[in-house]
């Protein structure tokens, strides 16, 4: 595939690269959640889906209650600051999901292993308490120069990598500047890379600032533009975080009914960008933009 | 004047007063949060504050509900990433973890992963986060915990951060682990693996401060009863923190 063949629509990008069965990487932690290009996911009924990332938000929860999901690999799971994640406490009150719980050092130890190509990294984590023999059996080692015990925190190399961002060129060089938390670790982990921007510009401008391009165009399989992609989250620069949508999905959630109206409205009932914008009530979109004076 | 305060600032006061300046100090979200900005905007000005999401010399003036959130990223020094601050705190560069949890032992053991059994819990809750590498690593901990006795008990039903482990840290060049715990009623110590209270807040007593713990609580022999509480507080909490205010809408 030549490099300008990579910008393609919301849902080529989706049907070209992402199956059933896979384990995919969710970037964002907190800042550019990919709630578009997931929804599409959803849309397009990919099942038996292995999901990972450290810390997550309502886009797992939403995942799990879209009944999308097989396992979770994580560090911590619930809306942050809000409560906990309700579908996925039913799922596993009803043993409909399998869960691999770690923390969230030891889920970017994993991401860096992969990233770095090697079978694992030694920490000190993950030694006493509960964690490391519950949802899973970490190893240990003696070094081999010091003799100190640590812990060996495996690779995890998703197959596909889930990431939203400010801009990018056609080519694919992506721009993402703010919070990152583990969202570039776990790109770079996987073995495609798959991005949703908010803008397309061209490669001499995103050379203006070097230093805020994150991920080459070689390593990214395809992108598309969506235009607040990461709604109900953030993009630092462009708009602010919808703080409200997320305590009310702690209420809709709590009952399953309600939670499958929600994803009616939010995902399966949207015909089109547009139409995903248009359910946001004005001055909410209003607001958001204003964060960063973007009205 | 403990009654001026609410439940949530006099639990931020005696976070606060937990932290001295020039340390650097790892928080997580809530109110930890509200305590490192609390001792920051008072006693504690080159307190530097660290966010899991790679945050670094953070000031939030709106209360984040995430540690990835807008007032988090706006008012940070430096944007780091995870593995860097992680990274900085294995190597033993964080002074201090401060922590929360829905239960805690008198072993100092937080739980925030399953009430019950794990394979088949009366609740399943959000796991570590970032909290078991906190408590492992960071050089000393503070604990917080609402004065609820549910909270407080025997033995934690899952250990997700570990807490003494004196044989165990030593052996495996961990942090210091936990070193204090304080709750909306008083401040207690860990001395010689034994929790003890060091100090009440204004208006209770020692029986108020260990109501429904189930273990024996002695006191510290640098215990306090009435400790000077900076007047600052108040108008801190008034100007940054006005939703720890008595009748402040979430």
């Amino acid at each position: 595939m030549s490099d300008s063949g990579k910008l393609v629509s919301l849902s080529n990008l989706v049907r070209d690269h992402v199956r059933s069965g896979q384990c995919l990487f969710i970037g964002g932690f907190g800042h550019c959640v990919p709630f578009a290009l997931a929804h599409e996911i959803l849309r397009q009924k990919l099942a038996n889906l292995t999901i990972c990332r450290s810390g997550t938000d309502i886009l797992f929860d939403q995942m799990i209650g879209a009944g999308a999901v097989a396992k979770v690999i994580f560090g911590y799971i619930g809306n942050p600051g809000v409560g906990l994640s309700h579908a996925f406490r039913r799922a596993v009150k009803d043993n409909r999901i399998d869960v691999e719980e770690w923390t969230n050092f030891s889920i970017i130890l994993r991401f860096h292993a992969a990233r770095m190509g090697v079978p694992f990294l030694p920490s000190r984590v993950l030694q006493i308490g509960d964690i490391h023999k519950a949802s899973i059996e970490v190893k240990s080692i003696d070094c081999p120069y010091t003799g100190e015990r640590l812990s060996c925190i495996p690779a995890l190399k998703p197959d596909v990598a889930l990431v939203h961002a400010q801009r990018a060129d056609e080519a694919g060089n992506i721009q993402f500047y703010g919070i990152d938390g583990d969202t570039i670790e776990g790109a770079l982990a996987s073995r495609k890379i798959l991005v949703t921007v908010e803008e397309v510009v061209t490669t001499d401008e995103l050379s203006r600032s070097p230093e805020t391009v994150r991920l080459p165009s070689y390593r990214v399989t395809a992108l598309a533009k969506v235009e607040m992609g990461a709604h109900p989250s953030y993009v630092s620069g462009m708009y602010g975080r919808d703080d409200d949508h997320f305590r009310d999905y702690d209420r809709i959630s709590r009952d399953p009914d309600e939670l499958a109206q929600y994803l009616d409205h939010w995902v399966y009932g949207v015909k089109s960008r547009q139409d995903y914008l248009d359910r946001i009530p004005q001055e909410t979109r209003s607001n958001l933009l204003n964060h960063y004076g973007k009205d | 004047m403990g009654q001026e305060y609410s439940t949530d600032a006099r639990l931020a006061i005696n976070g606060a007063q937990e932290l001295s300046d020039n340390e650097t100090c790892f928080v997580g979200i809530g109110i930890p949060s509200d305590a490192a900005l609390l001792a920051k905007h008072t006693h504690a000005p080159d307190l530097t504050l660290i966010y899991e999401s790679g945050a670094i010399s953070a000031d939030p003036e709106s209360p984040p509900l995430s540690t990835g959130s807008p007032s988090i990223a706006d008012s940070s020094l430096m944007i780091a990433d995870g593995l860097t601050v992680f990274s900085d705190l294995q190597a033993g560069h964080i002074d201090v973890g401060l922590l929360s949890a829905a239960q805690v032992d008198q072993m100092g053991n937080l739980n925030s992963t399953v009430i019950g059994d794990y394979s088949n819990p009366k609740l399943r809750m959000v796991g570590s986060g970032g909290a078991h590498d906190i408590m492992c690593l960071a050089n000393r901990v503070v604990v917080m915990m609402p004065h609820d006795p549910r909270r407080f008990v025997e033995r934690v039903d899952f250990i997700t951060s570990p807490g003494l482990f004196p044989d165990h840290r030593k052996k495996l060049h961990l942090g210091g682990g936990p070193t204090s715990l304080v709750t909306d009623r008083a401040r207690f110590v860990f001395e010689n693996g034994e929790l003890m209270l060091k100090s009440l807040f204004p208006g209770f007593d020692r029986a108020d401060a260990v109501d429904g713990i189930p273990w024996k609580i002695n006191d510290s022999k640098s215990f306090i009863e009435t400790p000077d509480v900076d007047d600052r507080f108040a108008s801190v909490i008034k100007d940054r923190l006005s939703y720890l205010e008595p009748n402040a809408n979430p």
